[in-house]
């Protein structure tokens, strides 16, 4: 009896500043996936630490400031280098004893990794997480007449939407990014040419935890930086990159802005599905296209 | 000539499976020697046991009188050994010239990119296509053209003329006498012991995961009776 | 490979359910088992989760450690915010492992569902952590009190306040569940009986990152009030995007109906600063108070909240009736439990219903502006003190059929 849901088509600048907002959560979506599907592409191995890498990131941010003082900004490069080097740690240790085996050792492997993470900054540092404000010179925001857009928001879109396209490039169009394509296809081979292959797995576990990190320090200003935050948010991600295509790079950063935007829609329309709808769209896809909208089937 | 390579009871294991039970023999500087043997004799086994990716492995294989047994494959690639493999390993996500260009330098003395295309216009023609979307032919000059940028002076060739047209395969031929007189060194395994007479030095027959023979090629015809009966032709 | 995938997870998940049920710990065959079943480790752990276990142990110690001769034990275990692992943990807990007493009990819709399994094993349950007001009207059981706050007394606090104040128009952003209904239904009841008006509200799933989108609804409606029908990291979420859409700077104003002192404190006097907010016990309120919460404090580093300290209280009066009693016999204790008056130093002039709700006085707070601020974790000033007549009087009559007619 009280109910009170629009159901009517709001009126269209209301539609756009939902867009911009699902657009703003797709850059979380897409840089999480791109990690995730370079780390899949090269090591086959399914990254449920990524979650809590992210959340590290947003905490070694907020470590940089509560112990040392230390701003957003040097965060938004340190804290990448320091969570990969632990993620680089992991590889070193952990993951590469597993190389060989079937996906399902990884991902048992990482998962544990992520419950036992998250589980010791949930006891040190509890659940309702730790305030850290926006840095000085994107605090505020702008009217854009449909709607007030805060300009931290905007950064988000901007920078991600950078860094996604940095990656691609160097993935899609440097040598560096043929090594790593190569070695994905056949990594006997190209260690046969001369290439420290362990080394480039290594290197890309860091880099691909880096991502994860960097999306986390992004996040650290908006959401509380909690040790929750990644479990939340990893379930979505992995769906998005299954819609993708697993180990596409180019599906990894179009379907994580797409869900973002469709998800946004979802909010508006039908709220109370806003996080179902993107398991649904996995369903659906997976029907149509086992192999994810921009993967290669095996 | 001195050995380039000298092999010396290699053994090797897919697993379980004893595949190599001590190969020997020696490759000189500078001259073709070919792998001669039936299907399943352990030809392609040998060259990866020299290249470091066959399973397990064990005994000698010294080149330029290093011992390479117990290294990882990257640095047997660095010290010079350039490999070119039976399935070809054209990378489908790499374009042609990408693919050229993955090996990267391991010592002064490779061709040239601009030499590279002058022996193999084709690979000129097709260097933005993708990889795989080569013919055979051309899929096996992109194979060999792209371990010649490297410097490697040894080359492990593993069947080259295998599924491909007779004009193909002269072709081939004639790469191959020309990087010999570049001096490259080269170890070629072959079925095809006809298109090996045309460009080999020596020719060593492998069976049952054993060298069982080495028959200089101006003795081949010699020995046509016998090499018969070893390859089952 | 995807379908693989797809199969293993919810198998991964559910082993790592199981094995955070599971730890109930070593038992003594004949002891007096308290159930602490409380959110561990999502998005109310802090509100309650460990905290209500070290509080529950802490009045068991305090009462002695035993009762009719009896040890006390206390167990506890995650129920995971979902109602079939609660109510699967408290059948066991009541048919297997001889627990009496189950509390904390945060979360409305886990709250609904072990009060079913009560009612039908006959048990007690003092609910500290649950606010829907459905827990003592359609769904009252004679063997449950709801003990700390309910929907309605918080509608009473902060709605009526917020209305008086000339917050005439509202919108809500409601949790998707039980809690959240009963919270916007409460409120709107508050809202229309002290003439306001609701303009609409967003349904927002539990455990939501993300609130600028409802926000941004919010702002559209053109409402004065934002009514976050939401709590925990909900709220904090919706707290702190609010503030970075401009919502309160362009001219509404938000009122959290259920914010408690670890969301303040997380969210940062900055960010806070200003929100009502209704509260059954602060730490800070007078010598008592400080006492126990210190002792609170020196074992978990941060002061209780009044799901925390309201399972002190609750335990502490369960253990007390059933000495009165003589007897662990479930009605017995109950109608000791409602015979006398609850008033301690945690719940201030209360008698238990009918119904089973504790009506007792409940405070209205303003978070204090980091200036008002002398230490981390001096965040509340009181507004006013709301008699528990008035801040539990349902404006729309109750339905529990014990009391109806
Ligand atoms: N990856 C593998 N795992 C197990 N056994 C293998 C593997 N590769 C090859 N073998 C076995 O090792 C033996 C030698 O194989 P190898 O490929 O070296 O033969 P080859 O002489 O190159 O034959 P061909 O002329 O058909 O290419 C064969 O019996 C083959 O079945
Ligand atoms: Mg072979």
């Amino acid at each position: 009896m009280f109910s009170w849901l629009h159901i009517a088509m709001p009126p269209a600048p209301a539609l756009f500043a939902q867009l911009l907002v699902g657009l703003i959560n797709g850059s979380f979506y897409a840089l999480l996936s791109l990690g995730l599907a370079i780390i899949f592409g090269l090591l086959n191995i399914i990254n449920f630490a990524h979650g809590a890498q992210y959340m590290m990131g947003a905490f070694c941010a907020w470590f940089l400031l509560d112990w040392w003082g230390i701003g957003y900004w040097p965060a938004l490069v340190i804290a990448p280098f320091a969570v990969g080097a632990v993620g680089i740690a992991i590889e070193r240790l952990l993951l590469r004893r597993l190389a060989g085996l079937d996906h399902l050792y990884g991902l048992l492997l990482t998962f544990g990794l992520a419950l036992v993470i998250e589980g010791l900054f949930r006891q040190r540092y509890g659940s309702s997480g730790l305030p850290y404000t926006i840095p000085a010179e994107l605090i505020g925001g702008k009217n854009l007449g449909f709607m007030f857009l805060p300009v931290y928001r905007g950064w988000v879109v901007v920078f991600s939407l950078t860094v996604c396209l940095a990656t691609w490039f160097v993935i899609e169009r440097t040598r560096l990014g043929a090594l790593l394509r190569a070695a994905t296809e056949n990594a006997t081979l190209v260690q046969a040419f001369g290439i420290d292959v362990p080394r480039l797995v290594t290197l890309t576990y860091g880099a691909g935890v880096a991502l994860a990190a960097l999306a986390g320090v992004l996040a650290a200003p908006i959401y509380q930086v909690s040790p929750l935050m990644g479990a939340n948010i990893i379930i979505v991600v992995f769906a998005v990159v299954v819609i993708g295509g697993m180990g596409s790079i180019l599906g990894a950063i179009v379907s994580g802005f797409a869900l973002g935007l469709i998800e946004g829609l979802t909010k508006v329309f039908y709220p109370e599905a806003s996080n179902t709808i993107i398991f649904v769209i996995m369903a659906l896809v997976l029907l149509v296209k086992p192999a994810g909208l921009f993967g290669r089937a095996a | 000539m001195p050995d380039l390579l000298a092999v010396d009871g290699l053994h090797a294991w897919y697993g379980e499976s004893h595949v190599l039970h001590g190969v020997d023999f020696v490759v000189r500087q500078g001259e073709l020697a070919t792998l001669l043997g039936r299907n399943g004799a352990g030809k392609t086994t040998t060259l990866r046991a020299i290249m470091g990716i066959a399973g397990r492995r064990r005994g000698s294989v010294r080149f330029a009188g290093a011992e390479l047994i117990g290294l990882p494959s990257n640095r047997i690639a660095r010290m010079g050994v350039g490999y070119c493999p039976e399935e070809r390993g054209v990378f489908a996500s790499l374009s042609v010239e990408e693919n050229l260009l993955l090996p990267p330098p391991v010592r002064p003395g490779g061709l040239s990119l601009d030499e590279i295309y002058t022996i193999f216009p084709n690979l000129l023609d097709r260097r933005r296509s993708q990889g795989t979307k080569l013919s055979g032919g051309e899929q096996q000059m992109l194979a060999i053209a792209r371990i010649l940028r490297t410097g490697a002076t040894l080359l492990l060739l593993d069947e080259p003329t295998e599924g491909l047209a007779p004009v193909i395969v002269q072709q081939i031929g004639a790469v191959l006498r020309s990087l010999k007189e570049r001096g490259f060194t080269m170890l070629l395994v072959e079925q095809n012991f006809r298109f090996a007479a045309t460009v080999a030095d020596r020719h060593y027959i492998v069976e049952h995961g054993r060298v069982i023979d080495a028959i200089d090629n101006a003795a081949l015809a010699a020995n046509e009776a016998k090499l018969h009966d070893y390859l089952g032709v | 490979m995807n379908g693989r995938f797809a199969a293993v997870l919810p198998a991964a998940l559910l082993a790592a359910a199981l094995l955070v049920a599971g730890g109930a710990g070593a038992q003594s065959p004949d002891a007096v088992r308290i159930g602490v079943l409380a959110d561990m480790s999502s998005l109310y752990a802090d509100l309650g989760g460990p905290g209500s276990t070290v509080a529950v142990q802490m009045a068991v110690d305090d009462f002695g450690g035993s009762v009719l001769g009896k040890k006390i034990e206390v167990v506890s275990a995650d129920h995971q915010n979902k109602p079939d692992v609660a109510s699967s943990i408290a059948r066991q807990w009541f048919d297997e492992k001889g627990v009496q007493m189950i509390t904390d009990l945060t979360t409305s819709s886990v709250a609904l569902a072990v009060q079913e399994v009560a009612r039908a094993d006959n048990k007690v349950i003092l609910v500290n952590g649950a606010a829907s007001s459905d827990l003592t009207g359609k769904a009252c059981a004679p063997t449950s009190v709801h003990w700390t706050y309910d929907t309605v007394s918080l509608a009473n606090g902060t709605g009526a306040a917020v209305v008086k104040a000339g917050g005439d128009s509202w919108f809500f952003i409601t949790a998707d569940y039980a809690f959240g209904h009963a919270l916007e239904r409460d409120t709107t009841a508050v809202v229309e009986a002290n003439g306001g008006k609701v303009l609409g509200a967003v349904n927002v799933p539990l455990n939501t990152a993300d609130f600028s989108s409802f926000l941004l609804q919010a702002q559209q409606s053109k409402a004065k009030i934002i009514g976050l029908a939401n709590a925990g990291g909900d709220a904090i979420n919706s707290i702190k995007q609010a503030a970075e859409f401009g919502i309160v700077a362009g001219g509404q104003k938000l009122a959290g109906l259920l914010v408690f002192v670890s969301d303040v404190h997380s969210l940062g006097l900055q960010t806070a600063q200003g929100l009502q907010l209704t509260e059954a016990f602060y730490w800070d309120q007078d010598d008592k108070t400080r006492a126990w919460s210190k002792r609170f404090f020196d074992k978990t580093h941060k002061e209780p909240t009044m799901v925390q300290a309201g399972n002190y209280s609750a335990t502490m009066h369960y253990l007390e009736a059933v000495k009165a009693a003589g007897s662990l016999d479930s009605a017995a204790v109950i109608k000791e439990l409602k015979s006398k008056p609850i008033d301690d130093f945690i719940i201030r002039n209360g008698h238990i219903h009918d119904d089973g709700s504790l009506v007792h006085d409940m405070y209205l707070y303003e978070v204090k502006k980091p200036t008002e601020s002398t230490a981390e974790w001096d965040l509340y000033k009181l507004i006013a003190t709301i008699p528990g007549d008035q801040a539990f009087k349902r404006p729309r009559g109750n339905e529990c059929p014990a009391v109806k007619g």
